[in-house]
């Protein structure tokens, strides 16, 4: 088994104690197939008890655990630090939110347009896989696994905090397919003036989700429709 | 004790839910996590929401207690569950021996199963092993490890209960023998503080012992954990369960775009060192792709471990045969130390029947009777957690 020695550059920030953000150094032995939260749990277990990261199930299904890698949005969990090829790797929080502590940012404003009561899950396709129950619908979780990612790279959200995002307009275009009762009143709300006018067809969304969602797409097909609707 | 003195409440998943079950009953709640919600044992799971049946053989109780929590969970976080139903699979003659006892026990604990044509199963999951020699529906589900619990948190705040990630407890507050509040650290700012309690309740999992042992307790816990890794690719539609008392490589848990291998199991010392053994990996596919060939051509794309807290049973060595039974001590009794009660052992698909029993035995200790209303309260859904103040 491969073995490297790998530097980490870590963002740390506690309010009041660590204030403004430093980064800080760390040597770690980074064995092959070891993740960047891999890592992050050695350092608080063995080095630094209070470093903070959002982190839940280790298997890129929560979405907990974004952030920086070398500059780009990647969930930590299924990052491998020897896959990067770098010899220091550089950790940062999400950009575009607040921030609590560390590589920990606060989700508020992430959910500030995603209703609450929006189904999160939708019909699994049968394809090949096999067939429903008669009388049942077979049934999956939504594939956003709202980790913040796209809002954090997309370059229209982070000087304009009131424009909703590419998560929330994905968000927006799943529930009007699952709903078509609702779609008129769910198109209406991404053509206001927070929506889908402020996108600046950057791509970046689409780039760095790591849940194959392609926000941009979906922005695309809410575009079409907004100007469909206009008279 | 005066009336609703403040409880608090220290861990994650089963501690959502009681902190969710104390605020339904009118007490005040702060729950402190050392970390993320859920980033400690909780949240890893690999999402099965039991039937019951992996039980039946050899854990009855378990078996039928899975079985009302699935139901009950099916109804109050509905969006938190695919709800597909599950498959066990017999792939040879060993298998096929425990089929009549494993239908006689399921329907024995009342987890309705129903046998199906070998050729009726490979229609309904294309995937699976075509030498199948038998498979038996059952009603499975999938949970998402995080999102659920994560509906506990939100009522549990929207209902008062004080939430506090990122909060290490680091000493018990004593007064002569009674626990009587937690000394904590707020990893944000570094900064200690006390909070005053009328009860301490230690939910901490695997690291409930650290907690309990703050007060010179020693609590009869075996941390055991286990290795879990999932692939690109959802491989089949429902739970794959290979129709054998419960052992490692047993099982394919499908979600989303995903399906996961589990599990593996040992016995640990400290909660904390989960460093995955090597040759846990090649075993899980060599044993998972028994059950659905196609795994063998896959990679893996994570691979993780997670601490069971299960509780100590004698000589009991084999981490599989130890019940996933759950027990609540009251220190004051069990101990002579007032003011703390300690969780021990359970699992993921029975949290909210932990807190039902725990927030129960708390009445009884506070003198109140007020019944249990989680059962039939439908959560809110887990996005209010970030939507209220």
């Amino acid at each position: 088994m491969t073995a490297r020695t790998v530097g980490f550059r870590i963002s740390r920030y506690k309010p009041s104690h660590i204030d403004p953000p430093r980064f800080e150094s760390y040597r770690i032995e980074v064995e092959e197939g070891m993740t960047v939260l891999d890592v992050l749990e050695r350092i608080r277990l063995t080095l630094d008890g209070s470093l903070m990261y959002r982190h839940s199930c280790h298997h890129s299904s929560c979405g907990t655990c974004a952030c920086l890698v070398n500059g780009v949005e990647r969930l930590a969990c299924n990052t491998r630090v020897l896959d990067l090829g770098t010899d220091t790797v550089r950790l940062e929080p999400l950009r575009g939110f607040e921030r609590a502590g560390d590589l920990t940012v606060r989700m508020e404003t992430f959910y500030r347009d995603i209703e609450p009561g929006w189904s999160y899950l939708k019909p699994s396709a049968p394809s090949a896989h096999g067939e429903a129950d008669s009388g049942t619908e077979l049934l999956r979780f939504e594939a956003c696994i709202e980790c913040g990612c796209c809002v954090s790279a997309c370059p229209a959200s982070r000087p304009r905090p009131d424009f909703m995002g590419p998560a929330a307009l994905a968000a927006i275009h799943n529930q009007m397919a699952k709903n078509p009762p609702d779609a008129d009143e769910l198109l209406q709300l991404a053509g206001s003036g927070r929506g889908e006018r402020w996108c600046e067809r950057a791509l970046a969304c689409s780039r760095v989700c790591p849940a194959g969602v392609n926000p941009a797409r979906l922005i695309a097909d809410l575009r079409r429709e907004i100007k469909k609707s206009l008279p | 004790m005066p009336e609703f003195e403040h409880i608090v409440i220290i861990g994650g998943g089963v501690g959502g839910a009681l902190a969710h079950d104390l605020a339904l009953r009118g007490f005040r709640v702060t729950l402190v996590e050392k970390g993320e919600l859920l980033s400690g044992t909780t949240g890893r799971h690999h999402g099965l929401l039991h039937s019951g049946a992996r039980y039946v053989l050899h854990d009855p109780d378990a078996a039928r207690e899975c079985w009302q929590e699935n139901r009950i969970l099916r109804r109050i976080a509905a969006q938190a569950i695919e709800p597909n139903g599950g498959l066990f699979i017999a792939l040879d003659e060993r298998d096929l021996s425990f089929r009549e006892a494993f239908l006689d026990r399921c329907r024995f604990a009342g987890i309705p199963v129903d046998p199906i044509p070998v050729s009726q199963a490979l229609a309904m999951e294309a995937a699976l092993n075509p030498t199948l020699k038998a498979a038996v529906k059952v009603p499975d589900a999938v949970m998402d490890a995080w999102r659920l619990p994560m509906h506990f948190f939100a009522t549990a705040k929207a209902n008062g209960a004080t939430i506090r990630n990122f909060t290490e407890v680091t000493a018990l507050r004593m007064t002569g023998r009674a626990v009587t509040g937690v000394e904590v650290m707020d990893l944000r700012t570094k900064s200690t503080s006390a909070i005053a309690a009328g009860l301490v309740v230690n939910a901490a999992g695997p690291w409930a012992g650290r907690i309990a042992a703050m007060a010179g307790i020693r609590i009869p816990l075996q941390p055991s954990p286990g290795v879990m890794v999932s692939v690109q690719g959802r491989l089949t539609q429902r739970v794959i369960n290979r129709l054998q008392p419960a052992g490692e490589g047993d099982i394919i848990v499908p979600q989303r775009g995903l399906s996961i291998l589990g599990t593996t199991a040992w016995l640990a010392d400290d909660s904390d060192t989960v460093s995955v053994p090597p040759d846990h990996v090649p075993r899980l596919f060599d044993l998972c792709r028994v059950l659905v060939p196609a795994v063998g051509g896959l990679k893996p794309h994570a691979v993780w471990s997670a601490s069971r807290p299960l509780l100590q049973s004698g000589e009991a060595a084999d981490p599989y045969r130890i019940s996933r039974s759950f027990d609540c001590f009251d220190h004051g009794r069990r101990d002579g130390v007032e003011g703390l009660v300690t969780l021990i052992g359970g699992k993921a698909t029975t949290m909210r029947a932990m807190a039902e029993k725990t927030a129960d035995l708390i009445c009884q200790k506070t003198g109140r009777l007020i019944p249990c209303r989680t059962r039939e309260t439908l959560l809110l859904p887990y996005r209010c957690f970030w939507r209220s103040a």
